[in-house]
């Protein structure tokens, strides 16, 4: 097949799922077709770490995965500890700007705090990623949320609340161009109603602090939100695929066709849906011989296809989900992962494009 | 009903909390858990309120009942549930405090508002975590149902560790006011663990039970709590003993498969550790009242060794 030139394949889906398996053995698969390929995952288990040698070495920086391929893979591990600190040293225009932000009470605060902050992460590493444009192809396996679109939207979030320009102008009618307290405040009824409430409610210090921040933080902000929204950018481009992952189970289909729904209509391309872990169907009599777990696991085969039928019910036969068998053991050591980008390269007859 | 003193402690002690925090990594079956957990506590007495954070309301579905909408919403007398928002609680909390209307209402239209409440950090845990307390005490708000425990089913693992550490940073961050008083009071809430259990939610396979080692671990050295309680979920039943073939792909060989997969896992868990550890079996039943039932009467018989109680 034809070397791809930077596509993106990111692997969505709830918790639990298996997405950063799927992730791995995806970009194995990249790799044996010859493409440059690097995997970014979120939280492979201490095996799969091994296997991929994404060990401690490999957060935040990228390391070879031995393999027989005629392509190269290569796999990162996003690093959680990296916080914002990092990215404030990096992008602030100087030393003494970033000081000012880093010393501040409720910056400190905010870093250790900010719900999606992995989220963000992940989308300021994926753009640097794509920035350095030395890949044919990134896998990106996505955070662990409860919601699977929960990744697209934290980062608009955080966003948003950083959006310095809005609350800069509202904690404005205290505070000097220094972050002083002004000796009295002039502040129209709306202002005063809104900014006074605030104080009542989390004193004037924390004001202060908040005011001093967000005025910190200003020269950077415009950087942060131009790198937000060329990785949106990125995400909607017909060379990102968005591939869905969900368990089995008639109670999961709702859900799926949920995100499904809301991918396409962010303008993302949306490629092939994975059942994943769906156990097989048991011959009756099989099941009959096996005593309680054979009911048992007859009983699961049944609810696992009835989930998939109704899944592809609901969608036209191009869309049709494909579904992967539940491993006794979830796989690891690259021979295991290997068998698994076997039978995905089976399924979806290659890789999506 | 005579059960020993030390076997009954772990029944007991849940029932004597005011707030059961359930968490755990995603698709481990948390939710049920947290419906199985507030059967139990209203079984034995208490008046539970089951909270689930989700936005896409499920937790329902397990208790038999419609989606509570938002609402505290009565299931049998003495158990409730609740779908509750954070941005809810924050804008009924500025309406009760603001009590002019006119004023409320610009308050909550204003973007400085809707920016902070929206992202501020902190503010979603301490609103969710107050409206707990406030469901067992009286107090920041006041409201029409009063219960004896709160059963939540938190979000998964990092964020359930994230929503019981928010009310200490804030406290450090928050001086004054009433939500620099808020976040001292739960701060004081969710360390004590006579006040506030935590419950972690496993499957016996190696991801999620990882994970449940280093959420134990991070609550420890974070928090200076240790998880009372792990149970862990979806444990297939033991096994008829012999040798698996290699290449024998039939329910028998699948069965003994994930069998072994499950051993070597709670073999793990439970030396590793501190708390009490209970099994909950797979059960050939949909999600729904009939599951959890079936693994109250479980967890009961686990947690006080008494006998399977018959239902009533």
């Amino acid at each position: 097949m034809s070397r791809p030139r930077g596509s993106l394949l990111v692997v969505v889906g709830s918790g639990g799922v298996g997405k950063t398996t799927l992730a791995a053995a995806l970009g194995l698969l990249s790799a044996r077709a010859g493409a440059h390929t690097l995997v970014m995952t979120f939280d492979p288990s201490h095996r799969l770490k091994d296997a991929l040698g994404v060990g401690e070495d490999a957060r935040g920086r990228e390391v070879e995965v031995p393999l027989v391929a005629s392509g190269k893979l290569e796999a990162s591990l996003l690093d959680t500890r990296r916080t914002f600190d990092d990215l404030v040293a990096r992008y602030a225009p100087d030393e003494q700007a970033a000081r000012r932000i880093l010393s501040n009470r409720f910056y400190a605060h905010l870093s250790g705090s900010l719900a999606g902050v992995l989220e963000y992460m992940a989308v300021e590493r994926l753009f640097e990623v794509a920035a350095g444009a030395c890949y044919d192809r990134v896998v990106l396996d996505t955070p662990p949320t409860r919601q699977a679109l929960d990744f697209l939207e934290a980062p608009e979030r955080i966003l948003g609340f950083l959006d310095s320009g809005a609350l800069r102008i509202a904690l404005k009618p205290w505070f000097d161009e220094r972050g002083h307290l002004r000796p009295t405040a002039r502040l129209g009824l709306i202002g005063r109603n809104v900014e006074a409430f605030l104080d009542r409610i989390v004193g004037l210090e924390l004001l202060r602090d908040m005011a001093e921040f967000f005025q910190a933080f200003g020269p950077l902000f415009d950087g942060f939100r131009r790198r937000a929204t060329e990785v949106r950018a990125l995400l909607r481009s017909p060379r990102t695929l968005f591939v869905l992952v969900s368990g089995p189970g008639e109670e999961r289909v709702a859900d799926t066709l949920f995100f499904a729904r809301r991918l396409r209509e962010g303008g993302h391309r949306l490629g092939p849906l994975v059942v994943n872990r769906v156990h097989p169907l048991v011959d009756p009599a099989a099941a009959a011989a096996a005593g309680e777990g054979g009911v048992l696991l007859s009983w699961l085969g049944e609810r696992d296809h009835r989930g998939t039928a109704a899944l592809r019910s609901l969608l036209s036969p191009g869309e049709a989900p494909i579904e992967l068998p539940l491993l006794p053991d979830q796989p690891t050591g690259i021979d295991a992962l290997g068998e698994l980008a076997d039978l995905l390269d089976r399924l979806l007859g290659g890789l999506p494009a | 009903m005579k059960v020993g003193r030390a076997s009954a402690d772990a029944a007991a002690r849940l029932a004597s909390r005011q707030l059961v925090v359930v968490t755990g990594k995603g698709g481990v079956g948390k939710s049920a858990v947290a419906a199985v957990l507030g059967r139990m506590l209203h079984r034995v007495g208490r008046r539970v309120l089951v909270l689930e954070l989700d936005p896409r309301e499920s937790l329902h579905q397990m208790l038999g009942v419609a989606p509570s909408g938002g609402e505290v919403l009565e299931v049998e007398p003495g158990l409730f549930l609740q779908n509750l928002q954070p941005r809810k609680v924050l804008d009924d909390y500025v309406r009760e405090h603001l009590r002019v209307g006119p004023l409320a209402r610009r308050v909550l239209a204003s973007p400085v508002y809707r920016h902070f409440a929206a992202g501020a950090p902190g503010l979603k845990e301490l609103a969710v975590l107050g409206h707990a307390l406030s469901m067992v005490e009286a107090g920041w708000m006041k409201h029409r149902v009063r219960v004896d425990v709160v059963v939540l089913d938190a979000p998964a693992t990092g964020h359930g560790a994230s929503l019981l550490a928010a009310p200490g940073l804030a406290a450090e961050v928050i001086e004054h006011g009433p939500f620099g008083r808020l976040a001292a009071e739960l701060s004081a809430f969710v360390s004590d663990p006579a006040r506030c259990g935590i419950v972690v939610v496993t499957t016996a396979e190696e991801m999620p039970a990882d994970e449940a080692l280093d959420l134990a671990a991070m609550l420890e050295a974070r928090l200076h709590r240790v998880p009372e309680l792990l149970v862990v979920n979806g444990v297939y039943p033991p096994c008829p003993d012999g040798p698996v073939e290699r290449d024998d792909q039939g329910p028998l060989a699948l069965w003994r498969r994930r069998r072994a997969v499950n051993d070597r896992e709670l073999g793990r868990l439970r030396a590793a550790w501190r708390g009490r550890l209970a099994e909950l079996p797979l059960l050939p039943l949909e999600r729904g009242p009939a599951l959890v039932e079936a693994l109250r009467a479980r967890l009961a018989q686990t947690l006080t060794g008494a006998a399977v109680e018959g239902t009533p």
